[in-house]
């Protein structure tokens, strides 16, 4: 269980910031900051800039998102933005839209 | 409504600066600036810091809350709850903690029975606090003292633990009137029995020292 979770139904509008571990199940709309993992889990929605530890997403993102280790794009995930991290897998079924920086 | 959504966390180490809606139960452990309403039971948990308004359906309290609550169902204050706000909520139930603001409990249009329990609640929120409990016996003993000085025979002294009683029995319900009984209880207790006085000894005290000086 994550330190932090963002169940379904519940929408944030503003600003979240963790030192631990997140796992959104619902909806963050404006900046998500974490010193460690994010996951965006199938279903839900984040419209925000995201930085992150590791990103792990199967729900929709949509805003840059800088990561400082990597992030792994799953089946059913949709992402609409710019992705910076050190490490980044995109895995069939994906759907992607956005620049890829890797050199960290 | 029985739907049972995925519990909310905010995390201990987590900051929301901004609005947090929809529908499903919320713990909060971290800190919260912003409105949080809610459709679902909200949690402040010890540790919890929320610096703004709080609607839901039900809330229960172990931290700390600068702001309104509002509760359609019950507004619940925990041992370590800090509240400074308004309360407003069909059920409220304070077992502890500190609240500072208004609190009306009962549906708004049974304006009675809220103002009724409002006025009761204030007291169960004292309760926690000795000091807070203690500062209204004396208020509640002079009155007492001075009826009493009728009734007993020895006039200069009985008036000490004449007044007990009555405040014993007054706090009686209260949960610190041992306490206090005891951190007021000195020199009569020998002669009146178990029960000793409140504050009537502090008055003795008093008494006591100002004859000395003069």
């Amino acid at each position: 269980m994550a330190s932090t979770v963002i169940g379904a139904g519940i929408t944030i509008e503003g600003e979240v910031t963790c030192d631990d571990d997140v796992l959104v199940q619902g909806t963050i709309r404006g900046k998500l900051t974490s010193r460690d993992a994010v996951t965006v889990e199938s279903g839900a929605v984040v419209e925000a800039d995201v930085t992150s530890g590791p990103l792990s997403v199967a729900g929709a993102i949509t805003g840059n998102i800088s990561s400082s280790d990597r992030v792994d794009l799953q089946t059913g995930a949709k992402v609409v933005g710019n992705v910076k991290a050190t490490r980044i897998t995109i895995a069939d079924g994906a759907q992607f839209k956005g620049n890829v920086d890797m050199d960290v | 409504m029985a739907t049972r959504e995925a519990v909310t966390v905010i995390g201990r180490g987590t900051h929301v600066r901004g609005r947090i809606a929809g529908e499903g139960d919320v713990e909060i452990h971290g800190r919260v600036d912003g409105d949080v309403a809610l459709d679902g039971d909200v949690t402040v948990e010890q540790g919890g810091l929320v610096a703004s308004n709080v609607s839901a359906r039900r809330i229960v309290v172990r931290g700390a809350v600068k702001g309104d609550l509002v509760a359609s169902e019950s507004i619940v204050l925990e041992e370590g709850a800090r509240v400074v706000g308004d309360l407003r909520a069909a059920r409220i139930a304070i077992a502890g903690g500190l609240v500072r603001g208004y609190v009306q409990s009962g549906d708004g249009q049974s304006a009675p029975r809220a103002a009724a329990k409002s006025a009761a609640r204030p007291v169960a929120a004292s309760a926690p606090k000795a000091v807070a409990a203690a500062a209204p016996a004396p208020s509640a003993a002079r009155p007492a003292q001075v009826t009493s000085n009728g009734s007993p025979a020895k006039k200069a002294a009985a008036p000490a633990p004449q007044p007990t009683r009555e405040v014993v029995q007054a706090s009686r319900d209260r949960g610190n009137a041992p306490r206090a009984i005891s951190l007021a209880g000195g020199s009569p207790a020998a002669k009146h029995g178990p029960p000793s006085p409140v504050v009537p000894s502090l008055k003795k005290g008093a008494k006591g020292a100002l004859k000395k000086k003069a």
